[in-house]
């Protein structure tokens, strides 16, 4: 949760610089973001004295990682953009598989604690669907943040990564499950502890 | 018109005033000029007395643009919300100029930018081809094989008319899909709320027969599924149109 | 000599300018090509690091190529 956050903060706040030249950045809360490491340089010059000044992780001040690129525009302007070739498994079928298991994950978080019985089966169920939904979701955090036409070579990193994540996470979960308490029996404890 | 002063020389334009119960309220108008591509753009501050002026911001830059400064650029056409080119940023919310009421407190001053995260052509006027192009990009007409029975017109039944009410008086202002973040981060490929719309506006029409067709246009991951409903869309609309519910009708008719 | 990115696309837009020159009558050709100069030399005094500004004009640059490359456009003056 704490990654994604960080992640989309600062993802956003690259963005919303890449108008700063040419084009206006008029969303409130980007700028205060922009704002806060010139506060917090200020403060770090005042505090240190002159001879130990060393630059600190943000005294670059405004600058973005992916600064806009020129305006490129395919063909003519009176030419329609491209039409991207169908890919339900991408597109709608990806789209209903997450719904359900978006809603899904509702009776499977409440079961247990509603019937106040422990069953293995369950808890791997409610394991596994927990962990595809955090997959999907990062997933779309990556497409969003990551553009391939700009980046190929990051986004191929990230797509590993997350992939990598998943797995050792399943991996762990299916070790929390098989050797330890498991899951539920887990939140259990220490809500009453 | 009264004076011309060349924006170089001054960043700030008064109305000469000696009236004590002149409403005076300041604008701040971003400007920029293509002839000098070199500058930097540069936010210019105007005063009015609002007494003068008539109620909506549109007024407002008419009357300073035929009064205080010639050189201020914005696209206007209708003046009364129908032909969607005075769309700009107006105190923080895309908005249509000439739907927009000049808010009353003198005290406030009211800030006004270009559309955000387009290309500037100049002051606040954007450049808005790529979203014309993805327009293009949906077929925006009608699609029919044969030709009408009556060789006149396709008929429809006043139930399957009423399906486009809320669809068909978008005037593609580019104001939801320039306030959509995902739009922002990915205008290349996302198609954006507005041209979405318009998309529905085509799969909801009962005389079209290339549903199937249009639907596969949208069937991948970038064109239709960057929308996370965040339904700033829904906000900003100054038709009183919902975007956002068009789009999640469109991904219910894809779903099975 | 290795030229930049931005300078390969400011050099292949002139040549594009040209060819489409070409595409012209023949009496109307040195005015295309004046032309072009003209609009290109009006740039000529622009620093090299000002991105922004380069890139704005290469993208007003394309758009007249666009407009003026359209066979009804018969000579200019």
């Amino acid at each position: 949760m704490l990654r994604q956050t960080c992640f989309a903060a600062t993802s956003k706040r690259t963005f919303s610089t890449k108008l700063s030249s040419s084009f206006p950045t008029n969303t409130k809360p980007a700028a205060s973001v922009l704002l806060r490491p010139v506060v917090r340089n200020a403060l770090v010059k005042d505090a240190l004295p002159g001879a130990v000044r060393v630059a600190a992780f943000h005294a670059c001040g405004r600058r973005a990682i992916l600064p806009p690129l020129p305006q490129v525009i395919d063909g003519t302007a009176n030419d329609p953009a491209p039409v991207p070739p169908a890919n339900p498994s991408h597109g709608s079928y990806h789209w209903t598989f997450e719904r359900l298991v978006s809603a899904g994950l509702i009776p499977l978080t409440i079961a247990p604690f509603a019937a106040g019985s422990l069953n293995p089966t369950m808890d791997a169920i409610l394991c596994a669907t927990i962990l595809i939904h955090s997959h999907i979701g990062f997933e779309s955090i990556v497409i969003d943040y990551i553009p391939t036409k700009r980046l190929p070579k990051t986004r191929m990193l990230f797509w590993w990564g997350l992939r990598l994540a998943t797995v050792t996470v399943g991996v762990g979960l299916y070790e929390f499950e098989t050797n330890d308490v498991g899951v539920t029996e887990a939140i259990k404890r220490i809500w009453h502890a | 018109m009264a004076s011309v002063v060349s924006p170089s020389q001054t960043s700030t334009i008064k109305e000469p005033s000696h009236n004590p119960e002149a409403k005076t309220k300041t604008f701040h108008i971003y400007r920029w000029n293509p002839d000098e591509p070199s500058s930097k753009p540069r936010m210019q501050t105007y005063t009015l007395d609002l007494n003068k002026t008539g109620p909506m911001m549109l007024d407002a830059l008419i009357r300073i643009k035929n009064e205080v400064d010639p050189t201020l650029t914005f696209r206007r056409s209708c003046r009364e919300g129908i032909c969607g080119s005075c769309a700009m940023n107006i105190d923080g919310v895309n908005t249509l100029a000439c739907l927009c009421r000049i808010p009353t407190d003198t005290k406030q001053d009211t800030k006004i930018y270009p559309l955000p995260h387009t290309y500037v052509v100049k002051d606040i006027v954007p450049d808005l081809t790529q979203f014309y192009k993805q327009y293009k990009s949906i077929k925006p007409y009608l699609q029919h094989s044969a030709p009408a029975p009556d060789g006149k017109e396709y008929l429809q039944s006043k139930e399957e008319r009423k399906k486009l009410d809320g669809l068909y008086e978008c005037i593609l202002c580019a104001c939801c899909s320039t306030s959509c973040p995902s739009y922002w981060w990915n205008s290349e490929e996302y198609l954006g709320p507005a041209v979405l719309l318009q998309s529905y506006r085509w799969l909801a029409d009962s005389r079209d027969e290339k549903k199937e067709e249009r639907k596969a246009a949208l069937d991948n991951s970038m064109s239709l599924y960057r929308c996370h409903t965040i339904l700033n869309c829904s906000r900003t609309c100054p038709k009183g149109l919902n975007p956002g519910l068009a789009i999640a009708e469109i991904k219910k008719e894809m779903a099975f | 000599m290795r030229y930049s990115g931005l300078q390969r696309e400011v050099l292949s837009l002139y040549r594009k300018c040209l060819r489409e020159s070409r595409k012209k009558d023949v009496i109307a050709r040195p005015h295309f090509k004046s032309f072009a100069r003209t609009e290109f030399e009006k740039g000529i005094g622009l620093d090299k690091k000002d991105f922004a500004a380069i890139e704005f004009l290469l993208r007003k640059g394309q758009r007249q190529l666009e407009m003026y490359s359209s066979p009804g456009i018969k000579d200019i003056r």
